[in-house]
């Protein structure tokens, strides 16, 4: 079996526009779940669409922050 | 000169050693190349078997002074003459102790796979490359002068065998020569000496010949370089190289003018190093070039699809004995390097510095894995001393495994690609994001912990009961107003059911609607009675109570007109009565309903301010 390369699994091109999407998107939800915080009251506040949104944001902005390392070249 | 009588006492021993085997030595040619400061010897040695045993092993003897200053030994056989090099066969070289040899000789046994049958011959090259061999000669010089260096070698071949034929020619550098050893058969042809030929001299001849000669070319030696090679599978090979430089010519003595050495660089300074070129691997990016202080400017770089090449100065000329050090760094695109065989992966680099003329004491490569890698093991084409460390670096947990290897006595020869073998999953990959990503959710778990805990001290007082209070008043008037707002898209259905009607003429279906709402809308009267109770027992609701109520007030109000327009748009419908007919019976019962639900909407307006 020849070797073959192995490259990476995101082109590194995409590195600087992946992270402004997806921390854009990131930043997007974020402000929503602390709108929702802060305008929601103690009693008809919902656990559940709390944590969901939490999730989301926090996917987006791990993976954002993720490609704004490597596109300013920090190889993690 | 104690050397030379050590030399005499040395060949007397030497000549009574016994011979070894029946091998023969028919041709020696030897070129010794001085031109930099690794001195390499090339001998093609033409062996013969005139015994009658096969032979396994030709043997290679170096005098000790020599042997330690070896880096680099290999033996080639070149098949076939005049063809392409591509056919020549590499024999293993190791180094053994016969017995009954001198101990001042170091042996190397070149092993030949095949053997040597009885009468059989073959030609061996044998090159050897030594570090620091060449000694400055005076050691101690002045700006202005030139740097002389002297070599010792024997000008015949020191043999365990007997050798019939041999020449020996010293290549040096297109400069004075000081002086050379004249014995007989010795001639000069420009920078080239030659030495004999000599016929049949018996094993361990020896005769000792000295070259001194001009030697400005810069004897940079990396006293230790460690070079970290750390891998990211998103995509990079980063380099970095820690060089710690010294002139390892002429020591400087008296006093260094800058101002002498800008005007007549050549002149006053011939021998300093003045800058260094370092040959990266083509695609290198992110090249930097630095010390302890910061970024050293005096760099240039250039890149073709081929190489990439860079240029540095160091921070000021560097004449003999003087030290510096830096660092250089550099990415490289990672499919040009990893790749993926049999299940593992490897990588495959280059193992030397990138920097050709520079002859390194302690080569320190350290090969930093992702994090995850596992069943390492290391293939190298000469033999290094092999470590293991665990380093942490951005987003780590357990640590990334280093596999470090040592050598000493480097030379270009030694720029050979090395792998190194590791098995890693890509799922690993994704446990740097996943980090980051749970790092962010616990930021906002604490909010919510934070939103949701009550860190109030007392919970007795009467600030805290009256919050209590309020905060229930205001998730009762937000629920009120969802109720509106449930009520109110209960209202758009029912025009929407209208409009439908005078569109279509179905009466059933808008009937079946408005009994829909009709039951929805009760459901939500009921739900509304216990939180209007709940806001009218509550004393914080005072202030509120009389515009919630209102609203319920106006709410019915519109309602009924509702209902009743709608009632009498159907009874028009089933009595077929035309549309402007219609349009005039509920004419003023519409602008009653638009009224209201003005009202209605300024009321939810001035709730949700609350």
């Amino acid at each position: 079996m020849a070797p073959k390369p192995i490259a990476s699994p995101v082109p590194d091109a995409w590195y600087p526009s992946l992270s402004v999407f997806m921390l854009a998107i990131g930043l997007f939800v974020t402000a929503s779940f602390f709108i929702y915080e802060a305008t929601s009251s103690r009693r008809n506040r919902s656990l559940t669409k709390e944590l969901i949104t939490g999730a989301v944001a926090s996917v987006f902005l791990g993976f954002g922050s993720l490609f704004l390392l490597l596109a300013s070249g920090v190889y993690v | 000169m104690g050397f030379r009588f050590d030399l005499l006492m040395f060949m007397i021993v030497l000549l009574s050693v016994p011979v070894l085997s029946n091998l023969i030595l028919s041709n020696v040619d030897r070129r010794i190349d001085l031109t930099t400061q690794a001195v390499r010897i090339t001998s093609t040695l033409k062996v013969e078997n005139t015994g009658s045993d096969l032979v396994s092993e030709v043997l290679l003897a170096f005098p000790d002074d020599q042997a330690k200053h070896l880096a680099y030994l290999t033996a080639t056989n070149n098949e076939g003459k005049g063809k392409a090099k591509s056919s020549s066969v590499s024999f293993p070289v190791d180094v053994v102790r016969p017995k009954g040899m001198h101990p001042s000789l170091t042996f190397y046994s070149v092993s030949l796979p095949k053997g040597l049958g009885k009468g059989a011959s073959l030609t061996l090259d044998v090159l050897a490359v030594f570090a620091h061999a060449l000694q400055p000669f005076p050691e101690r010089i002045t700006q202005p002068d030139i740097q002389l260096v002297v070599f010792n070698e024997t000008a015949h071949y020191l043999s365990p065998y007997a050798v019939k034929v041999q020449s020996l020619t010293v290549k040096l550098p297109d400069a004075r020569i000081e002086s050379f050893s004249k014995i007989e058969n010795t001639k000069i042809h420009g920078s080239e000496v030659k030495y004999g030929p000599y016929e049949n001299l018996p094993p361990f001849s020896y005769s000792s010949i000295v070259v001194h000669f001009e030697a400005n070319q810069p004897f940079a030696i990396a006293q230790q370089l460690i070079r970290e090679i750390e891998i990211s599978h998103w995509g990079n090979v980063q380099v970095t190289e820690h060089y710690n430089l010294v002139h390892g010519g002429a020591q400087s003595k008296g006093e260094f003018s800058r101002l002498d050495y800008q005007a007549r660089p050549h002149v006053r300074g011939a021998s300093a190093i003045r800058h260094l070129v370092a040959k990266l691997p083509p695609r290198a990016h992110s090249i930097y070039y630095r010390d302890e202080i910061g970024n050293i400017s005096t760099s240039k770089l250039w890149g073709d699809p081929k190489k990439t090449e860079l240029v540095i100065e160091p921070r000021y000329p560097m004449f003999g004995g003087w030290r510096t050090a830096f660092t250089i760094g550099y990415g490289l695109p990672l499919q040009d390097f990893l790749f993926h065989s049999e299940g593992k992966r490897y990588l495959n680099i280059s193992f030397g510095s990138p920097i050709n003329e520079v002859v390194i004491d302690t080569l320190i490569v350290k090969v930093v894995l992702p994090e995850g890698s596992a069943d390492i093991s290391v293939s190298a084409p000469f033999p290094v001393k092999q470590g293991q460390e665990t380093k942490f670096s951005h987003l780590d947990v357990v640590g990334r495994p280093v596999i470090v290897l040592e050598k000493t006595n480097v030379v270009l020869e030694h720029n050979q690609h090395f792998q190194v073998y590791y098995k890693f999953s890509s799922l690993s990959m994704f446990g740097e994001p996943l980090m980051l990503i749970s790092g962010f959710f616990f930021l906002f778990v604490a909010c919510i912990i934070y939103m949701h805990a009550d860190l109030s001290i007392s919970k007795s007082s009467p600030s805290y009961l009256a919050k209590l209070q309020w905060d229930e008043v205001q998730a009762g008037v937000q629920q009120v107003r969802n109720i509106f707002d449930r009520c109110l898209t209960l209202h758009d259905k029912l025009e929407a059911s209208l409009r439908d009607l005078s569109r279509t003429g179905d009466v059933q279906a808008c009937k079946a609607s408005r009994k829909a709402v009709d039951g929805l809308l009760k459901d939500i009267s009921k739900d509304l009675k216990p939180l209007l109770l709940s806001l009218q027992s509550s004393p914080q609701a005072a202030q509120i109570l009389p515009k919630v109520e209102e609203l319920v007030a106006k709410e019915r109000d519109l309602q009924e007109k509702l209902m009743v327009k709608h009632s009498t748009v159907v009874d028009s419908y089933e009595k077929k009565l035309s549309g402007r007919e219609i349009e005039n019976r509920v004419a003023l019962q519409q602008q009653k309903i638009t009224a209201l639900r003005q009202e209605v909407d300024d009321l939810l307006d001035f709730i949700d301010e609350i």
